[in-house]
C-alpha cells in the first residue's frame, strides 16, 4: 500500500502563520479525515498538496522517498487527485466528453471515435458502481452529486494512470442527503479498490461514520491523529478548540409567550400547506427531505416567494414584500450565503444594515452615526472577527459572513427570526456561537423558526420539531429525548424514495 | 500593497498626462484661462458620464444617452420653431428624457431584457425619432432664442485677468451642480446605498427588503433625463440642434465611468472617481488640440489611454486575488 507522509510543515504567508509544524499520514486503503476550525491550516495544507504552493520547511514523502510538489502536474504524477465543492466542469459537454478534459480523445480514422468514447466512460462509471448516469447526458442536467461522481469516475477510465489519493475538500456542502449518500458509497468503493480519501469536513456525522483515522490540526500545528473508534464528537471537539465542550447545545427555553406568528393554509412553491404557530421565546425546528418545501416556507414568510393563506404577526396580517415584511419585524437569514445574503465587494456594515436603512435614515439620508454604532454594537453582540465595519465580507471566512447575516437579522430586535440552514458550511467554534445567539434571541422574547438538514442540530437545539412532508406539514412534535433516527423516520413518513 | 499600486498606478499616470502637457505647453496650458475652457468643454460630458454613473452603479449601463442627448436638443429647438417661450421647450426637452428613461427602465427592470440589448434598441429608436423630428436638418439661427445660447456663453464673474473679464461658465456650474447633486444621492442617501447594493448582488438586496425592480426602473429614468439636460447644454453651446450632436457623449460617458473605476477603491463606479476620468479625458481632447494633434490621431490615443489604466487595473486586482 502506499503511503504519503508530512511531516514538520511550516509556510508562513506575510506576518501571518498557516502552518507551523503541521502533519499528516496517509495510506492506501483508508478514508482519513482532516478537521480543524478555520483558519486550523486545512486549505494551505491541501495548497501544498496539491503543488499551488511550496512549504517553507518540512518533508511530504511518498512511501519514504521525499517529493518535489511544485506545481499541480507534480501532484498528479504522484497519484494524488482533488475535488473541491466547486467543481470545474464543461456544462455544455456531456458526461463522457467531460470526462475526456484533458486527455486525448479516442480517434478513429483521424476522427473522434465516439463510440469508442462513450464506452469508456461507461466502463469508468461501472467501475465506481455508478449506473444510473448515462455518458451522453448533458453534464449541465446533472446535480452536484452526480456530477461529482463523473469527476471521480473519470479517474477510473481505462488506460489512464490510476491515482492512488483522492483528497476532498467539503465534498458534501452542496449537496442534497441522496447525492451525499452516493458519493459515500463510491467512497467506500475508492477504498476498497486500496486508494486513500482524505476527506476534509465541518460535518461531525459525516467524518464519525466515513473515515478510519482521524487527524485533528489547530492553528497549523498538529494535534493528535487516532483511529475512529479511539475517538469520538467530544473529544474532537475539544482538540479543534483547545477548550472543552461539555455540550454543545445552549439549554431549551422554558417560559412561552405570547402567539407571535399564526400561520393556517400555507402554501407557496413546493409547499402545499402548513398551519402552526409560534410564541414568543420559542425555537420551532423545520424538519423535512429536500423538495419538501422546507426553503419555501422560509421565503413565504419573508416575503420573497408568491404565498397563499392566512399569516398574521402579532395578529396583524403578514405584508407580501420582503420590504414589508423586514418592517413588520420579520428578518430571514438565507440558506445561500454569497449568493443571497452578503454583499462580497461592499463593507461589512452595508450588509448589516441593508435591510433597516429606512430606521438609520432621516428625509432619506443615512444616519451614518447611528449606522455605525449599530453595526458596531451587533458586531460586539455576535462576537464578529472583523477589522471594522468596512472590512468587505468577501474578506470574511464563512462563519464570519454567516456572523454579518445574524448581526443584520438581530437588528432592530426581531419579532421572528426566519433561519435557513443556520450553520451550513461554518466551523464548530463558530458554531457554538451561533446556537447561543439563536437561544439568547429567543430569551428576549424573539420567535424562532430554523430549517435544517443536520437532524442532529434540529433535535439539540430546537424547543419542538415541525416535520414537512411533500408540502405539507404533518405534525410538531417536542424536540426533547427525539432520536435521529426516530426524526428520519417522520421525515420519510410513508414514503421513503425521496431525497433527504 | 498591490491594492494601493493599482489605485495609485492610474492616479499617477493622470497626473503624468497633466505634467506631460504642461511641458509641452508651457505658455498655454496651465493657466485660469484654459482650465476654465476645458471645464466648460467638458460639462456636457461630465453630466453625462455621472448620469451613467447612476445605472453602472446597479452594474447596468445605458448606450442610448447619447441619441436622447440629440433627440433632446432636436426637440427643444424644433418646439422653439413653433415660438414655444423657452422654458417650455426646455420643459418638453427634459419631459422627453425623463420618458425614454422610463421606456429603458421598464424595458429591463420590468420586461428582463439586457440593458446592452434593450439600450441599443432605444439608441436606435431616438436617433431615428430626432431625425424625424427634425427633419434631418440642423436647426439653427434666428429660430434659437437668444437667451439660450447666451446662457452657453455667460458665467459668473470672476473678475479681471489681463484686461479681460473672467467668466466661470454657468455650463461648468451646472455640470458641477449636477455632480454634486448625484454625488449626495449615490454616497449619502438611502437610496444610494440600495443601488450599491443591487449591484453587489440583486438577489440578496430583494430578500434584504429591497425594492429592486423599482429603483433600477427609477436609475434609468435618471440617466435618461441627464442625457436630456447634456444633449441642452451641447444645443446651447452650439446655438443649433442637429439629430446627431450627441451621439459621441455616448462612447466617452462610458469611457469616462471605466477611467474612474480604475482609481476607486474596490474598483466601483463612484462619482467623484468619474468625474476624475472625465477630467482626463478632457485634458487629453484639449491638450492635443493644442499640439496640433490629428482627431484621427487623438481618438487612437485616447483610446490607447483607457485600454492601458484597465488592463493595469486588471492586472493589480489579479496580483491582490492571486496570492
Amino acid at each position: 500500500m502506499p503511503h504519503l507522509a508530512l511531516t514538520g510543515l511550516k509556510k508562513t504567508y506575510g506576518a501571518a502563520r498557516a502552518l507551523n509544524g503541521a502533519a499528516l499520514d496517509l495510506r492506501g486503503g483508508e478514508v482519513h479525515a482532516l478537521m480543524g476550525e478555520n483558519g486550523a491550516g486545512k486549505s494551505t495544507l491541501i495548497r501544498l498538496l496539491a503543488g499551488l504552493e511550496r512549504p517553507d520547511s518540512g518533508v511530504i514523502a511518498l512511501d519514504g522517498t521525499p517529493l518535489r510538489l511544485g506545481n499541480p502536474a507534480e501532484a498528479q504524477a504522484a497519484g494524488l487527485r482533488f475535488l473541491h465543492q466547486e467543481l470545474q466542469i464543461f456544462p455544455g459537454l456531456s458526461v463522457a466528453e467531460n470526462m475526456f478534459a484533458g486527455r486525448a480523445y479516442p480517434l478513429r480514422a483521424g476522427l473522434v471515435h465516439w463510440r469508442a468514447l462513450r464506452t469508456a466512460a461507461a466502463e469508468a462509471l461501472h467501475r465506481l458502481d455508478v449506473t444510473h448516469i448515462r455518458p451522453q447526458a448533458a453534464m449541465d442536467a446533472l446535480g452536484p452529486g452526480d456530477q461529482m461522481l463523473v469527476r471521480i469516475a473519470a479517474t477510473l477510465l481505462p488506460g489512464a494512470s490510476t491515482p492512488w489519493a483522492y483528497v476532498m475538500d467539503e465534498p458534501t456542502a452542496a449537496l442534497t442527503g441522496a447525492e451525499a449518500e452516493r458519493l459515500f458509497a463510491a467512497i467506500a468503493g475508492l477504498r476498497a479498490r486500496g486508494a486513500a480519501v482524505l476527506y476534509v469536513s465541518h460535518r461531525m456525522d459525516e467524518v464519525l461514520r466515513l473515515a478510519d483515522r482521524v487527524t485533528v490540526l489547530r492553528d497549523g500545528a498538529h494535534v493528535s491523529t487516532r483511529a475512529i473508534a479511539d475517538t469520538g464528537q467530544a473529544r474532537i471537539i475539544a482538540e479543534m478548540t483547545g477548550r472543552e465542550m461539555r455540550d454543545l447545545y445552549p439549554p431549551r427555553g422554558t417560559a412561552t409567550g405570547t402567539v407571535v406568528l399564526d400561520v393556517a393554509g400555507l402554501a407557496a412553491g413546493a409547499l402545499h400547506d402548513a398551519a402552526f404557530t409560534l410564541r414568543a421565546g420559542e425555537v420551532l425546528g423545520l424538519a423535512g427531505l429536500s423538495g419538501s418545501g422546507r426553503n419555501d416556507l422560509l421565503k413565504a414568510l419573508i416575503g420573497a416567494v408568491p404565498r397563499r393563506g392566512r399569516v398574521t404577526l402579532d395578529g396583524a396580517p403578514l405584508g407580501d414584500t420582503p420590504a414589508a415584511c423586514w418592517a413588520q419585524g420579520m428578518a430571514y437569514v438565507p440558506r445561500e450565503r454569497r449568493a443571497e445574503g452578503v454583499m462580497l465587494g461592499r463593507a461589512l456594515g452595508e450588509t448589516v444594515a441593508l435591510p433597516h436603512l429606512s430606521r438609520l435614515s432621516r428625509g432619506g439620508f443615512v444616519n451614518r452615526r447611528a449606522e455605525g454604532a449599530q453595526v458596531n454594537t451587533l458586531a460586539a453582540q455576535v462576537r464578529l472577527k472583523a477589522s471594522g465595519a468596512a472590512q468587505p465580507c468577501g474578506q470574511l471566512s464563512g462563519g464570519n459572513q454567516q456572523k454579518v447575516l445574524f448581526a443584520r437579522a438581530l437588528a432592530g430586535r426581531p419579532r421572528v427570526l426566519l433561519l435557513d440552514e443556520p450553520t451550513r458550511g461554518v466551523d464548530v467554534g463558530a458554531r457554538f456561537d451561533i446556537y447561543g445567539l439563536i437561544r439568547d434571541a429567543a430569551g428576549t422574547g424573539a420567535a424562532v423558526l430554523v430549517a435544517s438538514s443536520d437532524l442532529p442540530e434540529l433535535i439539540g437545539l430546537c424547543d419542538r420539531i415541525a416535520i414537512l412532508q411533500a408540502g405539507h406539514l404533518t405534525g410538531i412534535t417536542p424536540a426533547a429525548g427525539l432520536t435521529e433516527a426516530a426524526l428520519l423516520a417522520r421525515c420519510y413518513g410513508d414514503t421513503p424514495s425521496k431525497d433527504i | 500593497m498591490a491594492q494601493t499600486l493599482r489605485r495609485y498606478g492610474t492616479l499617477i499616470g493622470m497626473l503624468a498626462i497633466v505634467l506631460f502637457f504642461w511641458a509641452m505647453l508651457p505658455d498655454t496650458f496651465m493657466t485660469a484661462r484654459n482650465l476654465i475652457n476645458i471645464s466648460q468643454q467638458i460639462s456636457m460630458l461630465t453630466v453625462v458620464a455621472v448620469a451613467m454613473t447612476v445605472v453602472m452603479v446597479m452594474g447596468d449601463f445605458d448606450l442610448s444617452v447619447g441619441s436622447m442627448a440629440s433627440l433632446a436638443g432636436v426637440v427643444a429647438a424644433v418646439l422653439f420653431t413653433h415660438d414655444w417661450p423657452l422654458w417650455a421647450g426646455l420643459v418638453a426637452a427634459l419631459a422627453v428624457g425623463l420618458l425614454g428613461g422610463l421606456i429603458n427602465g421598464v424595458l429591463i427592470s420590468l420586461i428582463g431584457i439586457l440593458p446592452f440589448v434593450a439600450t441599443l434598441a432605444t439608441l436606435t429608436m431616438f436617433s431615428g425619432a430626432a431625425f424625424m423630428v427634425s427633419g434631418g436638418k440642423t436647426i439653427f439661427g434666428r429660430d434659437i432664442p437668444a437667451a439660450f445660447s447666451d446662457f452657453a456663453r455667460g458665467g459668473l464673474s470672476l473678475g479681471q485677468l489681463d484686461g479681460r473679464a473672467l467668466l466661470l461658465p454657468w455650463l461648468t456650474l451646472l455640470a458641477l451642480a449636477v455632480a454634486a447633486l448625484v454625488w449626495v444621492l449615490l454616497e449619502q442617501t438611502t437610496y444610494g446605498r440600495r443601488l450599491y447594493a443591487i449591484g453587489a448582488n440583486p438577489e440578496a438586496a430583494r430578500l434584504a427588503g429591497v425594492r429592486v425592480t423599482r429603483l433600477r426602473l427609477s436609475a434609468f429614468v435618471f440617466t435618461g433625463a441627464g442625457a436630456a439636460l447634456a444633449g441642452l447644454m451641447y444645443a446651447a453651446r452650439v446655438a443649433s440642434a442637429n439629430p446627431t450632436q450627441g451621439s459621441g457623449l455616448m462612447l466617452t460617458a462610458i469611457a469616462a465611468v471605466f477611467l474612474g473605476m480604475t482609481v476607486s477603491e474596490n474598483g466601483q463606479p463612484r462619482v467623484l472617481a468619474t468625474l476624475a476620468g472625465v477630467a482626463v479625458l478632457g485634458v487629453m481632447d484639449n491638450g492635443l488640440t493644442q499640439l496640433q494633434v490629428d482627431s484621427y490621431v487623438r481618438e487612437v490615443l485616447v483610446g490607447l489611454i483607457i485600454v492601458l489604466a484597465v488592463s493595469i487595473s486588471a492586472l493589480g486586482r489579479r496580483a491582490v486575488g492571486g496570492r
